[in-house]
């Protein structure tokens, strides 16, 4: 079974410049985008909280504010997974050069 | 009819199960279909697991009864796929195993882990499963007009999910999944487009509407949660509950490299993006066109309304067009309930069968053919439970025990899996705190929240609380005081555990691997 699988074929402690890399670049891209996404999210609780009024106020014809918000926050979604996608090319690379 | 198309479609569902049993020969087919489905097959199987019952069935009726505060859910529950996305899915299936546990002892080392994370797995399904069983069970015997009760409807359910899972595995869970999130995307797409022509493709009549039946604020935030702290508690648990959830993790063990994990997240996040946002214009227009009091009328906690709507857009009750769209999408949410529900068993037997079994009771010797045996009687087992505890629970709210998974995976889950990938310092002993200390907090948390305790007026017969005295924690969902809580455990226990080398060069390793896929030839199975 999977437990006696022997150990990955490269020794991890082989540290060449493209891991240090990969680990630099994908930590701080992970905690950038986590924290920012987390921060815009929680615009829509707190606002949807504390300020009823301005998720009341009607933004286009009857679509209020908290429909704007909420729709724009589908719209970050997309568009954070697709920085990722992106992104990840770079990290896939970098994956590949630690390897070699 | 309703009933007819149900069958109809439970038995193509059957046919792909039985299909798929052919082609299941080992172990690691049963868990994870051999760690061959495809990047886009398992994004759409993922969004099937995910629109479930509560999303389909309970988010366009929180909508359709409380305006803009039911629509929240969706973007939350949406948002949740950027923390799968940004934080697990790629190094967990590079780390190439089948459970949560496997990817915590490859890094902890130790027995303990493993089998509390398979503990935490097994609750976490098992309260989500109730939730779809008890739903399940409700749908069917409104529809037959009482005829079949819940006493009758719930071991159905529960009878045709063991067949799916025993019979098929994670393949035929995996297809079955797929065909329902198909289903269940036309349903929702012919509807909205419906809507749309009804309101001359304005957003805005729409909404217009809903304010001249109901009042201004029904546009805006409010209506349902007057505590902002409710409110942001439950948010908590819905955006970082899903990163912790068994059956959305054992997806990315079903695909061949970290690549295909990641697509199949974003897949997964174009379709349940698509879908969430239509449930604004279901909920609202299931407010304008069926209203309020009918709604309530069929079933208190807006389980109806989507179907309900279906039955008005195509023609109206009594109808031939009527008749059909209630049918039919009855029909899809039950096959979606069936799906959901499969996946679940699967996640917990596996991690029954592989953790508890194999890897804690027989020290990871068993056999293939013992395995595979186990695992197809702890599915057998995991599905009576289920039964029992769905007929216990027949009069809860469904909605409570769903966010009560969340908010358990958020606080006992998801801080040890992030300690384990990203923490030097992090042990076995800071796990067992974690887990055991986030799944106690939460579940305390709840005994004394409303959701179990609060005094009821004498009249009310049905959803009455267990606890007759006020309850002594004021917000129905802990995630803003467990969640923390799961993840300071969870370091007070790594700070009062002793300190080892072995750990922290495990850790380099773990991450070595996790961030380069180094060591991964393929799939799970060529492992074996």
């Amino acid at each position: 079974m999977t437990m006696s699988r022997a150990p990955a074929s490269s020794p991890p402690h082989v540290r060449n410049a493209a891991y240090k890399q990969l680990v630099a670049q994908r930590t701080r891209f992970t905690i950038t985008m986590t924290l920012t996404f987390l921060v815009l999210y929680f615009l829509l609780p707190v606002l949807a909280g504390y300020n009823k009024p301005l998720m009341a106020q009607k933004v286009f014809g009857n679509v209020t504010f908290g429909y704007v918000l909420a729709f724009l926050e589908f719209v970050m979604g997309w568009v954070m997974a697709y920085i990722y996608v992106v992104k990840a090319r770079t990290f896939d690379r970098l994956a590949l050069e630690a390897q070699q | 009819m309703t009933l007819l198309l149900a069958a109809i479609i439970v038995a193509i569902t059957l046919g792909v199960t039985f299909w798929a049993s052919g082609r299941n020969t080992s172990a690691s087919d049963f868990y994870v279909a051999g760690g061959r489905i495809s990047a886009t097959q398992n994004g759409i199987a993922i969004a099937g697991d995910y629109m479930s019952a509560a999303s389909f069935l309970g988010i366009t009726g929180l909508i359709a009864l409380n305006g803009y505060d039911g629509f929240m859910y969706s973007v939350g529950w949406f948002i949740a796929y950027l923390t799968v996305l940004f934080i697990v899915a790629e190094p967990l299936r590079n780390l190439g195993k089948y459970t949560l546990a496997d990817m915590l002892v490859y890094r902890l080392k130790d027995p303990k882990v493993r089998f509390y994370a398979a503990l935490s797995t097994i609750t976490v399904s098992t309260f989500y499963m109730i939730a779809q069983v008890v739903g399940a069970g409700s749908l069917i015997s409104l529809l037959s007009g009482g005829v079949l009760k819940a006493e009758v409807a719930i071991p159905l359910v529960g009878i045709l999910m063991i067949i799916y899972v025993v019979v098929g595995g994670m393949l035929a869970t995996t297809w079955v999944q797929i065909i329902k999130a198909i289903l269940l995307m036309f349903a929702t797409i012919v509807m909205t487009l419906f809507i749309l022509a009804r309101f001359g493709f304005s957003f805005s009549e729409l909404l217009g509407q809903v304010e001249a039946r109901n009042g201004v604020e029904y546009l805006g935030a409010g209506v349902k949660y007057k505590n902002p702290l409710d409110l942001i508690s439950l948010c908590l648990a819905l955006v970082l509950g899903t990163a912790g959830l068994p059956h959305i993790l054992v997806r990315f063990f079903t695909v061949p490299t970290a690549q295909d994990a990641r697509k199949s997240v974003v897949w997964a996040m174009i379709l349940i993006g698509a879908f969430y946002v239509m449930t604004a214009f279901m909920g609202n227009a299931a407010n304008v066109l069926v209203g309020k009091d009918r709604i309530i009328e069929a079933n208190a906690a807006g389980n109806m309304a989507a179907p309900m709507l279906a039955q008005y857009l195509f023609g109206g009750p009594g109808t031939t067009g009527g008749e059909f769209g209630l049918a039919f999408v009855t029909a899809v949410a039950f096959a979606t309930i069936l799906a959901v529900v499969a996946g679940l068993t699967i996640a917990a037997s596996t991690s029954f069968t592989h953790d508890i079994y194999n890897g804690v009771m027989r020290g990871g010797q068993a056999t293939e053919a013992q395995q595979f045996r186990v695992a197809r009687m702890a599915t057998v087992a995991v599905g009576i439970v289920a039964i029992l505890l769905g007929l216990l629970a027949k009069n809860q709210n469904v909605a409570f025990l769903v966010a009560l998974a969340f908010a358990i995976a958020a606080s006992a889950n998801l801080p040890v899996i992030l300690f384990t990938l990203f923490w030097r310092r992090f042990n076995a002993n800071g796990a067992v705190w974690g887990i055991v200390g986030g799944l106690a907090v939460t579940l305390a948390l709840i005994a004394i929240s409303p959701n179990i305790m609060g005094v009821d007026p004498p009249e009310k017969t049905t959803g009455r609380h267990v606890i007759q005295a006020p309850a002594i924690f004021p917000l129905e969902n802990p995630g803003i005081i467990s969640i923390p809580a799961g993840f300071a455990l969870a370091v007070l226990g790594t700070l009062l555990g002793r300190r080892r080398e072995e750990d922290e060069r495990s850790f380099e390793e773990m991450q070595y691997r996790a961030y380069t896929g180094a060591g991964m030839d393929g799939t799970v199975a060529a492992h074996d």
